[in-house]
């Protein structure tokens, strides 16, 4: 294996190793053979295939998701699907088993996305939806009613558009109810009329009995109002980036302009989005400098005309390509690639394709400087190593520990952040351990519903000897070749190996040397 | 992160400088370097171990609904649904001020005087973002996107020396708080990656990260390795064996005499992350083994709905919080007094209670700091009261106590530690005088 010059950080990259890098930014890493494959096609075959909108999802992957219940299914459905009423006279076991169905569609999405992530052929795009969904997060962790909302919110707002734009990405966020419940917005409205308050008064009072009761009822109603939390995080999070342009009074006007946007959430609703004009605050605000106007028809139109502003602004633009860039090129994202990243964004409106296309095609993308210069998160690492070992999968739930254990369960960030993509939120002392513990137990097939095995073995030929079996091994692991010290390494285990035993057995020496290489600190980069 | 300017620097700079023999003559920091050598830092180490834990509540606290201000003519109109009075179970502290009942079991510290809150304590910028203000509490240095170092790192750096102890600080969780982060290498261990089998893994892996010199002849190829290591991941490795070792050797040793969840005092840790993360502090702590700063994390302060009053989402976690620290306290026993408990969160909340039965993003909150020799019994801090002309904005507490004064006094009463000029950045730190 020809390795790079050490002393230049200018050389170039082989062939070998910018599809190797490809693979590793605008892919999960390759699975066995990928990088041969490109070798022989050429960067832009493949590239040509993954940035393709139309392509569909390959059948082995196909059949897999067909196993799951809900991930097709519509809020409303969904909810249906988990509601259960047991009764007053349920037994405990009947309330169990109702509380284990409303946990069905987490467990199932779930699975679903490092099923997808692991399997599926569009590499680029499970890459951008992982992107996209950090970027537009949602947390099951927020409580029962985000559990019927979150399976469609992947499907429509994340998957669907992830070759769309930005603007359409948007604003399909803020009016999904997984999004208006995650922040808070649902709720966000004006105070209450005198009229409405009546009307609390009365029906409480026709409900209980009581005046007190109707009186505090009345009480608590007043206290309704406006709920800033969508609003911030639209502007920090979402559009802007942090204190970019706006101030605390633009939140507070965001925070108004949307009140209203909300969804059907009762019992017999219909579970989706709605414009309830009784909540919406009415009036012109004035947001980032610019007066919105409020919809004079009673419906969206001022809440529709923020985000037409926010999804133009040129803070967005910057902010959009800066996240972009650091997710696919360097923790460090260059200006200049930023810089030309916006503009395409400001030429295409957002375009996805565009701006992706931008970035791998350009000289930066392939600088030595970013070589296997970025830390792989938890998710990244997990997901790279099953793809590399052809993993057979027969569940995924062995593997929710792991990712829990280091920090990344899927769809459980907290923080409307998501999980961050550069090394310094994840690559503190202590972690590798875990990393390590993960690479032995997924070659000691001791995960449940995970195998290594001869899909992935039998690529080696077995009559080699075993300082081949080291080097196949290393090939395959990681194609775009292992340094010095891991190799020194590994020779080091191999001839200790021989010096024990007399007969060397290739279905005990190759699983330990997987196992090394998969915590090898190659990779652990990407 | 969440803007362009963040994650200037890699975290390679400051891994690299841990080869060096001296850390403490060439600290490399994020962006810029702090000259905290030449600032040659006093350190009147006294006899008996000192030790800080530092547990940040993330998502911003209420501080209103942790010591809460009965007496203010204002506290009822603010919150007409969530403000509570002593018939429903405040535990009065003064005048003006009373624990929440969910924090009863704090009240015997404060009555034998080792638990001093401070209230409108926070930093005085004026963000609203959890993920900046948390950051810029973390590196004490509000506003200021070119430190990436963490304020307990800095002192950790600032006073290594050639024989102090290589186990000085840990976080149990999977990730550093970010006050931990930097140049001093810390452990952060989640609770399973401290079995016999991690053990194991540390030799097998020595190979590929540790310094093992066989394979590193000469300069040259050290330097290479370096240069190979762009996303720094050696050198983490090589510090997860280090620290990771050592930790197995400390808890190897720690006593078995009690029953896990029993402590001095008879009040029991709970089974939330938080509490068993405390145990295991208190366990290395009682070892003896020269852990001076521990971290710790309690998440999901971010009430903005059903945060409530006696009763609610707040109140729940509360109750698991006073429970933990209270089992602490009296899981350490004696070596509390050797002990100081800082508690805080990046900002307040509206001091007017939302239509949620919530409160939003806010400015100023409250700080606890506990422990033997601390000042505690009375309420610390000046108050400047909650009728909407005092309030900061029109609308949030405001902040009379700089967090980075906190800080500073801690580390000078407790520590010893006199932080040299360029410890806070742009700051000019002065004491709470009678904190302790």
């Amino acid at each position: 294996m020809k390795r790079p010059s050490t002393n230049s950080k200018l050389e170039p990259l082989s062939p070998r190793e910018k599809i190797a890098h490809l693979f590793s930014r605008l892919a999960f890493g390759p699975r066995p053979g990928d990088v041969e494959k490109v070798l022989k096609t050429g960067i832009s075959v493949w590239l040509d295939e993954q940035l393709q909108v139309k392509t569909s999802t390959n059948p082995d992957l196909r059949e897999r998701l067909s196993e799951f219940d809900t991930i097709d299914l519509g809020v409303a459905d969904c909810s249906e699907f988990i509601t259960y009423n047991t009764g007053e006279n349920a037994t405990e076991e009947e309330r169990k088993a109702a509380r284990l169905l409303q946990r069905v569609p987490m467990s199932e999405l779930m699975q679903a996305v490092a099923l997808r992530a692991v399997l599926s052929e569009r590499q680029a795009s499970e890459v951008m939806v992982d992107f996209w969904r950090n970027h537009f997060n949602v947390s099951f962790t927020k409580g029962r009613q985000i559990f019927s909302q979150i399976n469609d919110y992947e499907r429509e707002v994340i998957r669907d558009n992830v070759w769309r734009d930005f603007p359409t990405m948007l604003s399909d966020a803020a009016t999904h109810p997984a999004m208006l419940n995650y922040l808070d917005n649902h709720l966000s409205r004006s105070p209450p009329s005198k009229q409405e308050l009546k009307e609390i008064e009365r029906r409480t009072k026709r409900k209980t009995g009581s005046k007190t009761q109707a009186a505090e009822a009345v009480t608590l109603a007043t206290q309704r109002g406006l709920n800033e939390n969508y609003a911030r995080e639209l502007l920090e999070l979402h559009t802007l980036g942090v204190d970019n342009y706006y101030s605390q009074d633009d939140v507070i006007a965001v925070a108004n302009v949307l009140t209203g946007w909300t969804f059907d959430g009762g019992r017999k609703g219909s579970h989706e989005y709605k414009f309830d004009n009784s909540m919406h605050v009415e009036g012109d605000f004035r947001v980032l400098g610019k007066r919105i106007r409020e919809d004079e028809t009673g419906d969206n139109g001022q809440g529709r005309r923020l985000l037409d502003i926010l999804g133009k602004h040129k803070g967005t633009s910057e902010f959009i390509s800066m996240k972009m860039v650091r997710y696919l090129v360097s923790d460090v994202p260059a200006e200049e690639l930023v810089n030309s990243v916006a503009k395409v964004y400001r030429k295409t409106e957002g375009d996805f394709t565009a701006m992706v296309r931008e970035i791998v095609s350009s000289d930066a993308f392939y600088s030595r400087e970013n070589y296997r210069s970025k830390f792989k998160t938890p998710y990244e690492f997990i997901i790279s190593a099953l793809r590399i070992t052809a993993a057979e999968i027969t569940s995924l739930r062995g593997l929710e520990r792991y990712l829990k254990d280091m920090g990344q369960p899927i769809y459980h960030c907290d923080d409307p952040t998501g999980y961050y993509d550069v090394a310094e939120a994840w690559l503190d002392p202590g972690v590798m351990a875990l990393r390590w513990q993960f690479a032995r137990d997924l070659v000691g097939n001791k995960i449940k519903g995970v195998k290594v095995g001869d899909a992935f073995y039998q690529q080696v030929p077995t009559d080699a000897s075993p300082r081949l079996w080291q080097h196949h091994l290393t090939k395959m692991v990681l194609p775009g070749g292992a340094g010095e010290r891991t190799r020194a390494a590994l020779t080091t285990v191999t001839t200790e190996y021989l010096e024990k035993t007399k007969t060397p057995d290739f279905y005990k020496a190759a699983p330990v040397l997987t196992g090394l290489l998969i915590g090898s600190p190659e990779f652990q980069q990407q | 992160m969440t803007d362009n300017k963040k994650f200037t620097t890699s975290r390679r700079r400051f891994l690299q400088g841990l080869g060096a023999a001296s850390v403490v003559s060439q600290v490399p920091a994020f962006g810029r370097t702090f000259p905290l050598a030449e600032a040659a830092p006093t350190i009147i180490r006294a006899k008996g171990q000192k030790s800080i834990v530092c547990i940040f509540l993330r998502g911003a606290a209420d501080g209103l609904n942790m010591i809460v201000p009965y007496g203010d003519s204002s506290y009822e109109g603010h919150r007409p649904t969530m403000a509570m009075d002593l018939d429903d179970g405040l535990i009065k502290l003064d005048s003006t001020f009373a624990l929440h009942p969910a924090l009863a079991p704090l009240e015997p510290l404060y009555k034998n005087k080792r638990f001093a809150p401070i209230i409108c304590a926070g930093s005085i910028h004026g963000t609203r973002s959890h993920f900046d203000a948390q950051d810029w509490m973390e590196f004490a240095a509000p506003g200021n996107r070119t430190i990436r170092e963490g304020w307990l790192n800095r002192y950790l750096t600032s006073t290594k020396t050639e024989s102090s102890a290589t186990f000085r600080a840990m976080a149990i969780q999977e990730l550093l708080p970010r006050s931990l982060r930097g140049a001093f290498p810390v452990l952060a261990v989640p609770g399973n990656a401290t079995n016999k089998k991690s053990g194991e893994n540390l030799d097998i892996f020595e190979r590929f990260y540790g310094d093992s010199g066989g394979m590193l002849e000469g300069g040259e190829m050290a330097n290479r390795d370096r240069e190979n290591d762009a996303a720094g991941v050696v050198e983490s490795g090589r510090m997860t064996i280090e620290t990771l070792r050592r930790f197995q050797e400390i808890v190897g040793k720690a006593p078995k005499k009690r029953d896990d969840n029993e402590t001095v005092s008879g009040s029991a840790y709970s089974s939330s992350r938080f509490s068993k993360g405390l145990q295991q502090i208190a366990k290395v702590l009682k070892a003896g083994e020269g852990l001076e700063v521990a971290g710790i994390d309690y998440g999901g302060w971010d009430d903005h709905t059903g945060e409530g009053g006696v009763e609610g989402k707040m109140a729940t976690r509360m109750s698991d919080f006073a429970q933990s620290l209270a089992a602490f306290c009296g899981d350490l026993g004696p070596d509390l007094d050797n002990t100081t408990i800082m508690v805080m969160t990046e900002f307040g909340r509206t001091v007017r209670e939302n239509g949620n039965v919530g409160t939003d993003h806010g400015h100023g909150s409250t700080m606890f700091v506990i422990g033997g020799e601390v000042n505690g019994g009375k309420i610390h801090g000046d108050w400047t009261g909650l009728a909407k002309k005092d309030l900061y904005q029109g609308r949030d507490l405001a902040v009379t106590t700089d967090f980075r004064n906190v800080y500073h006094s801690v580390l000078t009463n407790h520590f010893g530690y006199k932080t040299p000029k360029e410890f806070f950045p742009d700051f000019r730190p002065s004491e709470i005088k009678s904190l302790y």
